[in-house]
């Protein structure tokens, strides 16, 4: 009986893969979208034939029976099997709803065996995605080969956060304490957004990462090169690739152009630094703490602190919610950064809009 | 009509004692019910500035006005005022406390010192919400999600306050509840069996029920949460060992059934103003009645339909998925016996009734699209999008409050004496169900394109020209329904000071409070009321000397 109805609501609405944007769903972008849309047309073509049905019976009753002077009319109270009819039919149709949409869940719950796997933390308002076959990390950025099976397995270093990809029509909480994963195979190149949709506080807007799908082919060179290109650096190198592969990390609480945010700006960071001109919550100057045989023997030891221990001195107007680093960023990168802070000028425009590519080349 | 109504017709509850202290101290449920009324629509009207802010926020991508932590706050606060303080109690405690003994031929409610003390409660509440606007503020969400609100690096200062508001608001909805429970069971007319009740008092009653089982689970969790965050626990801090995730388990087995605690007075409230505007008996009552004991029930079952994604495990969410859509059996009898008693009605398209007639068409989308939200495979990439933002404004707003909203209208010359501008009422009614559709409609379609709900900026998403489109027509919508809303408070307040005597039966209704005068005397009934079928409008007929329905002549008088 089910199946009868089941495969009668398919026939309705059969949508093909890879299909665009319509009225109703962005493009579809993952071998799993093509079944929960089929799903979702299921369900609107049942939605508009009880809703024009009901909204027609409604209007008619209203110009048909609309009250002409004060009569007092007399109808039938009940009808049991009228009632009856209309209690079983939607009872049915929801257990055929039903049917289809669970199947469709268990499609998009069961992770191929040998998928790529990546591991992915949350953190206020940044994503970080880990490449445990590389050794690559990226931040708000997740490049994944096409045609390929990837789980995501997430976790969360505050609060709740949670990954949906619309294109991929895909969804999973991030939480704190406990991994949770999910998965998905794209179906074409392209760019496509992964957006934070467990409210995580100020800039959950912002938490926002692009998941970049790339030919087959070029994946496996993109990720080496990923995995060991500062490696190979020069210092003289080493800013453009600090603002561009590392401060996305950084951006959602530290502006490049001098505007407040939840930590101090970047901007004119390394003469603050230099000069000793900050004062920190424990009434403490950094002045006070540079120089020969004091805690900080040269400026860069205080920046490297600052990402290593971030705790241990708040500047004066700031919370201090700054997560530490520690264990996330190679010696190298730490120094990248520093050189970075050094060289903003030379990275920005005067907007705080970076100016350069990766590989030091203008941006266009 | 006043046959029934004691010796000096000039004496009303709203005269029969003065002062502001005869209304502070008052025990009389009608009076509460009028203090509730008054409470309710100006919380209303805090909440609905909030609303407001956040519309005009999102009119461009970067956001107009407010910074991020401002717009999160907004929307908490927009949510949880309306939640906790405005629909919960809107009509239980407003138009229920007002009404429910009058349809019963009761003098009061069965408790009438708890009664006003709900109302105290109900203030201190309030109360404790300022302070925690006061106090640092609010931007946790109305759902308090845990770790965000017990960590005070992440969330404003203002968590405990609205954590304590939210607690003592649940006692007050605890005491109405327990009071309808009692007072329905004992207080009943001769005659009167469960099945001649108003399909009112079935709403309610289903309502009362949720109330005193569900409200506790709240409480106790909000105290947790409180513990959790002043002292630390480790309930559900994971920092601690704790777990998340059983705070929304906790939360959610309150705040489902908390939709049908708006959602079953509303109901009952449409089947009353379906039949009475229309002058036709109401079609199915007993598939009616059960069904909103159904809804009761079933709602019980299905809160893990908010956690599809929470990473709660796959067999739960098949279960609760299948639970889910039982809920939506008994809401569709309960449609399709509303247009049944439409058929061959004699449909008065007065301003109550068009709310009612809003109302179907509303809930019908708003019922319609929780297919969508309890089908595991489409919630999925529906969850916490725009889309869900419009479902549930579909059914709290569109369904519960426009129910509130027929529900005064219908009850307004009984509660005040006075009958409100008509033509002003249809064209208010029309702007607010025009606005309502143009302003969440489109919230539909950018939730299912990709458009995450809590953002305060969309500018990083790609689809964001699209979705500003959709936001300003959100915006202009909600322009519309404030109008509507503006229009409607100024012919109402009006109607108290210049509006025409109400007679004590205006639209021909056939339940009990349309026995006794408007507004009705101070002890509602000089003797207990004899009752018939409260849906039988033959023995009606329209007097036109009183503006209003009196006993046909020759008709026979229940229990004659």
């Amino acid at each position: 009986m089910f199946s009868i109805l089941t495969s009668l609501l398919a026939t309705i609405a059969t949508t093909t893969q890879g299909a665009p944007a319509n009225f109703w769903l962005p493009k579809q972008a993952s071998t799993v979208a093509q079944s929960v849309d089929h799903t979702f047309f299921v369900i609107t073509w049942i939605c508009y034939v009880f809703f024009f049905g009901i909204t027609a019976a409604l209007i008619f009753f209203m110009i048909k029976y609309r009250r002409k002077g004060h009569d007092v009319v007399q109808g039938p109270t009940h009808n049991t099997a009228l009632e009856l009819t209309w209690t079983i039919i939607p009872l049915l149709l929801s257990i055929a709803i039903f049917v289809v949409g669970m199947r469709g869940y268990l499609n998009l719950q069961q992770a191929p065996e040998g998928s790529y796997e990546v591991q992915v933390t949350g953190q206020k308002w940044a994503w970080t995605f880990e490449h445990p076959t590389y050794g690559a990390t990226q931040v708000a950025e997740l490049t994944v080969p096409v045609n390929t099976p990837v789980r995501l397995l997430m976790t969360s270093n505050d609060v709740l956060h949670s990954v949906w990809i619309p294109d991929f029509r895909v969804k999973m909480d991030v939480i704190p304490g406990r991994y949770t994963s999910l998965w998905f195979e794209a179906t074409a190149v392209g760019e496509y957004t992964l957006n934070c949709t467990e409210y995580c506080g100020k800039d959950h807007s912002k938490m926002i990462a692009t998941v970049r799908v790339l030919p087959a082919e070029e994946f496996e060179p993109t990720m080496v090169k990923l995995a060991s290109e500062y490696e190979d650096m020069t210092v003289g190198q080493l800013p453009a690739y600090a603002i561009n592969r590392l401060y996305n990390r950084c951006q959602s609480c530290h502006s490049l152009d001098g505007s407040e945010n939840t930590g101090p700006s970047f901007l004119g960071l390394w003469d603050r630094a230099k000069s000793g001109d900050v004062a920190f919550t424990s009434g403490e100057k950094l002045s006070d703490l540079l120089g020969e045989a004091t805690t900080y023997e040269v400026p860069e030891n205080y920046i490297r602190a600052s990402i290593l221990d971030p705790q241990k001195h708040i500047v004066q107007g700031y919370l201090g919610s700054m997560p530490s680093f520690q264990g996330q960023l190679k010696d190298k990168q730490i120094t990248a950064m520093i050189e970075m802070f050094k060289h903003l000028s030379e990275l920005t425009d005067e907007k705080g809009n970076i100016t350069v590519n990766p590989d030091g080349t203008p941006r266009q | 009509m006043t046959t029934l109504t004691n010796s000096n017709p000039n004496d009303n509850y709203l005269n029969h004692t003065k002062g502001i202290r005869s209304w502070l101290f008052t025990v009389d449920h009608k009076r509460i019910g009028i203090m509730y009324l008054v409470c309710v629509l100006l919380a209303f009207l805090l909440g609905g500035i909030f609303a407001m802010m956040l519309r005009f926020q999102l009119l461009t991508p970067e956001g107009t006005f407010m910074t991020q932590d401002q717009y999160n706050q907004a929307f908490t606060m927009h949510g949880a005022i309306m939640v906790f303080l405005v629909i919960i109690p809107a009509i239980p405690a407003a138009l229920g406390n007002f009404v429910l003994p009058i349809m019963l031929g009761a003098k009061d409610v069965a408790f009438p010192k708890l009664n006003l003390f709900s109302w105290y409660l109900w203030i201190f509440g309030l109360v404790f919400f300022l302070i925690a606007l006061g106090t640092g503020g609010l931007d946790t969400g109305w759902t308090f999600y845990t770790p965000y609100s017990i960590d005070k690096a992440s969330s404003m200062g203002g968590v405990i306050p609205a954590l304590i508001g939210a607690f003592i608001l649940g006692f007050s909805s605890i005491f109405t509840g327990m009071n309808f429970i009692v007072t329905i069971h004992r207080l009943r007319p001769k005659g009167m069996t469960w099945f001649k009740m108003p399909l009112f008092l079935w709403g309610t009653y289903g309502t009362a029920i949720i109330q005193v089982l569900a409200t506790p689970v709240v409480g106790i969790t909000l105290l947790l949460l409180i513990v959790e965050r002043s002292v630390g626990i480790g309930i559900f801090d994971p920092a601690m060992g704790g777990d998340p995730v059983l705070y929304q388990h906790f939360f959610w087995f309150y705040s489902h059934p908390a939709v049908y605690i708006m959602i079953l007075p509303a109901m009952g409230i449409v089947s009353e103003l379906i039949s009475v505007h229309s002058h036709r008996h109401i079609f199915g009552y007993k598939f009616i009645a059960y069904s909103s004991i159904a809804i009761a029930m079933f709602g019980f079952l299905v809160w893990g339909h908010h956690m599809f994604t929470s990473g709660q495990s796959q067999l739960m969410n098949i279960i609760f998925s299948l639970i889910t859509f039982s809920v939506s059996i008994p809401s569709a009898v309960k449609v399709f016996n509303w247009l049944a008693t439409l058929y061959k009605g004699s449909i008065s398209l007065n301003t109550p009734m068009l709310y009612a007639l809003s109302f179907i068409f509303i809930f019908t989308i708003g019922g319609l699209t929780g297919l969508y939200c309890a089908t595991l495979a489409t919630d999925i990439h529906l969850h916490d999008s725009y889309f869900i933002v419009a479902h549930f404004h579909y059914v709290m707003m569109g369904s519960a409050l426009i129910g509130f909203l027929g529900g005064i209208h219908h009850w307004w010359p009984k509660m005040t004496g006075k009958m409100y501008n008509e033509n002003w009422g249809r064209i208010s009614a029309v702007l607010v169900f025009v606005g309502f559709n143009v302003t969440f409609f489109t919230q539909f379609m950018m939730g299912s394109k990709g458009m995450p709900r809590r953002y305060a900026t969309y500018d990083m998403l790609p689809n964001k020209d699209l979705f500003q489109v959709y936001h300003i027509w959100s915006t202009a919508g909600s322009v519309i329904l404030a109008i509507g809303f503006v229009i409607c408070a100024i012919y109402l307040i009006q109607s108290v000071f210049s509006g025409k005597k109400a007679p004590a039966n205006p639209w021909g209704g056939r339940s009990l409070e349309w026995q006794c005068a408007s507004p009705p005397p101070w002890d509602n009934f000089a003797e207990q009321p004899e009752v018939g079928d409260c849906y039988d409008y033959s023995v009606l007929e329209w007097n036109e000397e009183e503006q209003g329905y009196d006993w046909k002549k020759d008709a026979v008088h229940p229990g004659e």
